[in-house]
């Protein structure tokens, strides 16, 4: 009897043990566990607001291939280091003053107006059309586009965003066509942009 | 196998102890428009010497901030976040903070940076102790 009480409690410590395991684990932060996007419905019709604080629609893009990229302006590096590649790419690209668009949307319409964003496109001293608009139409642009963001505080009691940095493509018609990641060669990235612009 | 990894983690965790001797190039900041509040630095950091260093820490002209930060991709999600314990400085290797990486992230600037501008910073290293740089104000393009 005292034998079978040892294995019983010694079964229980067991059990016990692997719930607190369970329970105790760091949980996997999966920010790309989202709805999947099926390819065809990636993008589809928008409306946001433009640097001059008018409403920009994406009918405004038809017959225009383009480039969006979803950032913030207090971000310091990744997305000014992004937005100057694309204009870099944009120039080596020649075939044209602008053989494509290159659309900035903030993921952070709390901080960033349309003159934040604005201001912000002028930095790259190439047409960037900046847009912004209510939190609830960029959660609804970030839904079409497949965009991941979160808010984390810094230490300084502001915050920065986590957020995608790939670039997506579209052509003329308005069709997803592929992505640039930060970490791709220009050569590759070219390409895709020659196949948006043909 | 293991026994050979096992030998270059050891290898590789074992700090030189020599004197670190730095040399500090190619220090720039994106330029700023107005509104905008923040920037980044970038520089080589080149450790000539036969010994380890640390940058510990950067402090940029009040009432701007200075704060090492890197910046950090997976998934096709970046992340930022703040650099802690410092950068390590190998001995013989030459340390890039450049976009998209380790940076000198900005804080606080009260007027746009120029392409053209000075900005000084100061780092502060473990052994080498405090260094003045000189960051040029550069256009994004790079």
């Amino acid at each position: 009897m005292q034998r079978v009480r040892i294995v019983l409690w010694a079964a229980v410590a067991i059990a016990l043990a692997a719930f607190a395991f369970l329970m105790l684990r760091p949980v996997q932060e999966t920010p790309t566990r989202q709805q999947p996007l099926a390819i065809s419905s990636i993008g589809g019709p928008f409306t946001l607001t433009g640097s001059d604080g008018k409403p920009f629609s994406s009918a405004s893009l038809a017959g225009k291939p383009y480039a969006i990229f979803f950032g913030f302006t207090h971000c310091p590096d990744v997305c000014p280091t992004t937005l100057a590649r694309m204009v870099r790419l944009r120039q080596l690209l020649g075939a044209g003053d602008r053989p494509f668009e290159i659309l900035f949307v903030s993921v952070d319409p709390e901080r960033d107006g349309s003159t934040e964003v604005g201001k912000y496109a002028e930095l790259f001293k190439s047409p960037v059309t900046g847009l912004t608009g209510s939190p609830a139409q960029i959660e609804q642009v970030k839904r079409q586009y497949g965009i991941f963001s979160r808010k984390v505080p810094d230490s300084s009691g502001g915050y920065s965003v986590d957020h995608t940095s790939t670039v997506l493509l579209f052509d003329r018609k308005g069709d997803f066509s592929g992505t640039i990641a930060s970490e791709e060669k220009d050569n590759a990235a070219l390409a895709k942009l020659k196949r948006i612009t043909a | 196998m293991k026994r050979i990894l096992l030998a270059a983690l050891l290898l590789a965790s074992c700090s030189k102890s020599g004197t670190p001797d730095l040399r500090i190039s190619d220090a720039w900041a994106r330029e700023t428009v107005a509104g905008q509040t923040a920037t980044a630095a970038y520089m080589t950091i080149d450790n000539r010497g036969a010994g380890d260093d640390r940058l510990v820490s950067v402090e940029a002209t009040a009432p701007a901030k200075a704060m090492l930060h890197v910046s950090e991709s997976s998934g096709g999600i970046s992340r930022m976040r703040e650099m802690g314990g410092g950068l390590v400085l190998p001995a013989g290797t030459a340390v890039q903070l450049k976009p998209g990486g380790s940076h000198v992230m900005i804080t606080g600037l009260e007027a746009p940076l120029q392409t053209g501008e000075v900005m000084k910073l100061h780092l502060r290293f473990e052994k080498s102790g405090p260094r003045e740089v000189a960051v040029s104000v550069g256009a994004g393009g790079r």
